[in-house]
């Protein structure tokens, strides 16, 4: 007999095997962080900016594997009747989930190392081991409710439209957030859209083990990013329910 | 209530909106019967399956898998079903596919032996995308059998797919017949029907209308079938003594009646352009036709 640890795992490796096999999907994704990065944070920079983009970059580099991953994935195999056939299985529910969160976590991995590799040589940051640790844990906080959020348009549209969903969910929370420009630039109307974003509040967290922390507030942004997660979670199963019939 | 079945359906009913797609079925299956479900588009075939497989909760009644609630993971365990329309992760092979399922079950297949057993070795380490269709199929009936289940549900395993591929499948079907597994298939096609099954339960608007071993259903209709091109119409056919049921057929008209000899006397004397006459045994499909067919209870 199985153990949930088992199913979990092969499940997960299943998840990887299927996600190196889609290069025209793990290439763009990983690659386009990273020269955002290179241009911007290091080729273009003006005094600090390699380091606060790596704190900003690193949320949006694990943005694009969470939310196309989940959206895009879960949709093209709903779609397909897949979802049917695990569920008339015994694989338990949260295995299917559970699986692509910790493929999702690997994939992220894999789009943060080459730019904090970057940041550290060529952009010459350099930060205490624990602020290091500190950021890598925010960037993967990152992965929780930008999945949820995938997953909640992957149940919800179909497979075309999830992909169009995802890329202006993608593109709406990299620019509107903070992630390319800092907010400081915004109008004050668009600021106030940032604040209702989880990824303006993960940068400022990501922000705060960095030189150029904006303000002293982490509790409150962990404070929204748990309560917007949970709400995401929320969108998550009502897109879950509605789809079962 | 009969506990051995190993499915048992009581008064399952199901409604979409004020559409009754199923409407009040009773259902026992039997270790190693292998029983056919048919009916039109639209009769309640799947939606009755999706309720014996727990992917749709019934509006009333029940349904039970070896004892056990239909969706529970426990029924899950004990059954493997072959879906319509749905297709497994394109970037897998069959083997990585079945490796993955069998750690879902408590007592899995060995899986070389089950793509020995099932005829897929040549392309078991394929990727499922570059797959023909009846490839698939098959890859698909193999992952219904990674659970070495009681109770193997195939949802119209053949439509689509040509004369070749669905013999392999029928094969892979009677090779499991033949070690006991109860199945419950579902098709368009009555060929299959009578090839596989050894009972036949036909559904009409939701209900079940027939249900009793192939040979009885086929026997019901009795009487013989006469395919002629005539210039008569369906309408005028069905008044002529001894004409059960009419249907159209390609260019003609396909009549079953109890009397053939008297009918065939009516018809050449109503109609001396009369043409293309043949006189059969009646097969299963018009002993179907003449169960669900309307024209025929009128003309009862």
């Amino acid at each position: 007999m199985s153990t949930g640890t088992d199913i979990l795992l092969a499940e997960t490796g299943a998840e990887l095997r299927k996600t190196i096999r889609a290069p025209e999907f793990v290439i763009p994704t990983l690659a386009l962080p990273v020269c955002f990065y290179l241009l911007f944070g290091i080729m273009l920079s003006r005094g600090g900016a390699a380091e606060t983009l790596l704190a900003t970059y690193g949320v949006f580099a694990v943005m694009g594997p969470a939310i196309f991953g989940f959206g895009a994935g879960v949709a093209t195999e709903r779609e397909r009747g897949w979802l049917d056939i695990k569920r008339v299985s015994p694989a338990p529910a949260w295995s299917y989930i559970g699986a692509k969160l910790l493929a999702t976590l690997v994939f992220a991995v894999f789009a943060l190392l080459p730019i904090y590799v970057a940041a550290a040589t060529l952009g010459g940051v350099a930060l205490e081991q624990s602020a290091w640790l500190g950021l890598l844990m925010t960037h993967l906080l990152a992965v929780f409710p930008f999945s949820l959020l995938g997953l909640a348009l992957g149940f919800r549209f179909g497979a075309n439209a999830a992909i169009a969903m995802s890329n202006l969910c993608f593109l709406s929370l990299a620019v509107l957030g903070g992630l390319w420009f800092p907010i400081a630039l915004f109008p004050s109307v668009m600021q106030g859209v940032a604040y209702g974003l989880p990824s303006f509040h993960l940068a400022e967290v990501a922000l705060s083990f960095t030189r150029y922390a904006t303000d002293k507030g982490t509790g409150d942004h962990l404070a929204m990013i748990t309560i917007m997660t949970v709400v995401l979670g929320g969108l998550a199963y009502l897109a879950w329910q509605r789809q079962r019939t | 209530m009969n506990t051995s079945a190993v499915l048992h359906a009581q008064g399952v009913e199901k409604t979409f909106g004020t559409t009754r797609a199923v409407a009040g079925v009773d259902l026992s299956i039997q270790k190693g019967e292998v029983c056919a479900l048919l009916g039109e588009n639209g009769a309640g075939k799947t939606t009755f399956i999706q309720c014996a497989l727990g992917l749709t909760r019934p509006t009333a009644g029940r349904v039970q898998v070896l004892g056990q609630p239909a969706g529970s993971r426990s029924a899950r365990g004990a059954i493997g079903a072959m879906l319509q329309d749905s297709d497994l992760p394109e970037l897998m092979t069959a083997r990585e596919h079945l490796s993955l399922f069998a750690t879902y079950y408590s007592r899995p297949a060995d899986i070389a032996t089950l793509i020995g057993d099932t005829g897929i070795e040549a392309f078991a380490d394929t990727r499922y995308k570059k797959l023909s269709g009846g490839q698939k199929r098959r890859v698909q009936f193999a992952l219904a059998l990674v659970g070495n289940p009681d109770l193997l549900f195939l949802d119209e395993p053949t439509t689509g797919l040509d004369q070749a591929a669905s013999r392999a499948v029928w094969n892979n079907v009677r090779a499991m017949v033949d070690r006991g597994k109860t199945i419950l298939l579902t098709t368009h096609y009555l060929e299959e029907a009578d090839a596989l099954a050894d009972r036949i339960v036909v559904m009409q608007k939701g209900g079940i209308v027939a249900d009793g071993p192939t040979d009885d259903i086929r026997g019901r209709v009795g009487g013989a079938l006469i395919s002629c091109q005539t210039s008569l119409l369906q309408s005028q056919v069905i008044s002529i003594p001894g004409v059960r049921s009419v249907q159209e057929k390609g260019r003609g008209l396909a009549i079953v009646s109890e009397d053939a000899a008297l009918t065939l006397r009516h018809l050449l004397d109503r109609d001396r352009q009369l043409s293309d006459l043949t006189v059969q045994k009646p097969g299963l499909s018009e002993a179907i036709d003449s169960l669900t067919d309307t024209t025929t209870q009128e003309a009862a």
